[in-house]
């Protein structure tokens, strides 16, 4: 009993400043909560939207498919039903990541409603370096990828980065970087078009 | 008592001037090292982190002095921990509700603000000895020294590496017709420790004390 006592006299102010400082926590989370939400989505479907201009509500496929990232772990992908105002599916979009040089790349890809070209890219998060690898960022990079076929992408150090076609010219000085991109980007496109086509979801796009 | 009372006005300006240049936690305790390296390439993010702390030192001075004839001495670390991670918490909360772009910019440097020693330094050298003016006036001298040496410091390297303060274009580029070549190691570490080499070697010029 005395044993008890002497806890509850030494740490009384340590237990009522747990309670009142979690409290407080729960209570500012819970009240920002539904802005942050509606941060990460409106900050995606505005670089979806600029990638899609035809797009102008998005809506989610009620089954996440399950690819192989880059660095060989399963990931699950949400993927995105762009519509256009007539509610018609003028593209797919989907998250997708992978080791960068500095630290993981996460990416939006855009796709065509048929799942045959890409509509573009933009980086959701990176750490690549200032003044090299942040380039993948910059439009003349990801300019190389709109219109280029959704499948396997090839990176080539020298070439006319306003060719569309499936090869990348790098960003001299981030090769590792401009890599990394083409893999994330060919890995995850190459299985989500796979498993879409398994379940007649690019299918029924095509016979509307 | 008339002394006391005469006296006070003096020790809280003495205290608010302590934090600006006297003490000041950059340029002459070398304390917070951490987001002074890391977020000080551009101004936005340095200022934006600058009121981070200062919200966080205000809020956890305030709390400390508040219960400092409650504190036990072998506990008064944890409590101020406990202080400044909830502070810290909140702060991040707001940034990514109200700020999420420079919430994304500064990344984890926000969170880190548990472990800059500055806070905990205010809490236990003056916050629980002083009372509660003194605490906020402490808090806010420091947190202000601290937010003009990061904001200096990052004008300094903005406008090398990119010609700008504050997003504002001041150096002509040189691809624009201009004469400025951007000098992207300003923007990387290296460009950090450089600038804040020098700028502590100035402060020690200037104060006439030996490096």
């Amino acid at each position: 009993m005395s044993k008890i006592r002497h806890f509850i006299q030494q740490s009384w102010l340590l237990i009522a400043a747990s309670f009142f400082f979690g409290l407080l926590i729960a209570v500012t989370s819970a009240g920002l909560s539904p802005r942050i939400e509606q941060n990460k989505i409106n900050k995606r479907n505005r670089l979806v939207g600029a990638l899609l201009p035809e797009a102008r509500n998005f809506v989610a496929l009620d089954t996440a498919l399950e690819i192989v990232s880059v660095s060989g772990r399963k990931e699950k992908v949400e993927v995105f039903r762009a519509e256009s105002e007539a509610a018609e599916c003028v593209g797919w979009s989907f998250n997708a990541a992978g080791p960068g040089f500095a630290d993981k790349i996460e990416l939006v890809v855009a796709v065509d409603s048929k799942f045959e070209k890409i509509a573009g890219f933009d980086v959701l998060s990176s750490n690549e370096t200032p003044g090299f690898g942040d380039q993948i960022k910059y439009d003349y990079y990801r300019n190389q990828y709109k219109g280029a076929p959704a499948g396997e992408l090839e990176l080539v150090s020298i070439g006319e980065p306003e060719d569309i076609d499936s090869k990348i010219v790098a960003i001299t000085g981030a090769t590792v970087s401009s890599e990394a991109v083409v893999e994330i980007i060919s890995n995850s496109v190459t299985q989500v078009k796979e498993q879409m086509q398994g379940k007649g979801i690019i299918g029924n796009v095509k016979q509307q | 008592m008339s002394n006391s009372s005469d006296a006070r006005p003096a020790l809280y300006s003495q205290t608010l001037l302590a934090g600006l240049w006297r003490e000041n936690p950059i340029l002459r305790l070398l304390l917070g090292m951490c987001p002074t390296l890391a977020v000080t390439a551009a101004v936005k993010p340095a200022f934006t982190m600058g009121c981070c702390v200062i919200f966080v030192l205000l809020c956890s001075n305030i709390i400390v002095s508040l219960m400092r004839n409650l504190l036990k001495p072998h506990l008064r670390i944890l409590m101020f921990t406990l202080t400044i991670a909830t502070f810290v918490t909140i702060a991040d909360l707001f940034l990514k509700a109200f700020q999420p772009e420079m919430s994304e910019t500064l990344g984890p440097y926000v969170p880190l603000i548990i472990v800059n020693c500055i806070i905990i330094c205010r809490a236990e050298a003056c916050a629980s000895k002083n009372g509660l003016i003194v605490s906020i006036i402490d808090a806010f001298g420091m947190g202000v020294g601290f937010t003009v040496t990061l904001c200096v410091l990052a004008s300094v390297r903005e406008l090398l590496a990119t010609g700008a303060i504050f997003e504002i274009q001041i150096l002509a580029l040189a691809k624009e017709g201009g004469w400025f070549v951007k000098w992207a190691a300003m923007g990387m570490p290296v460009g950090a420790f450089l600038t804040l080499g020098l700028m502590l070697g100035l402060v020690n010029l200037v104060t006439g004390k030996k490096a």
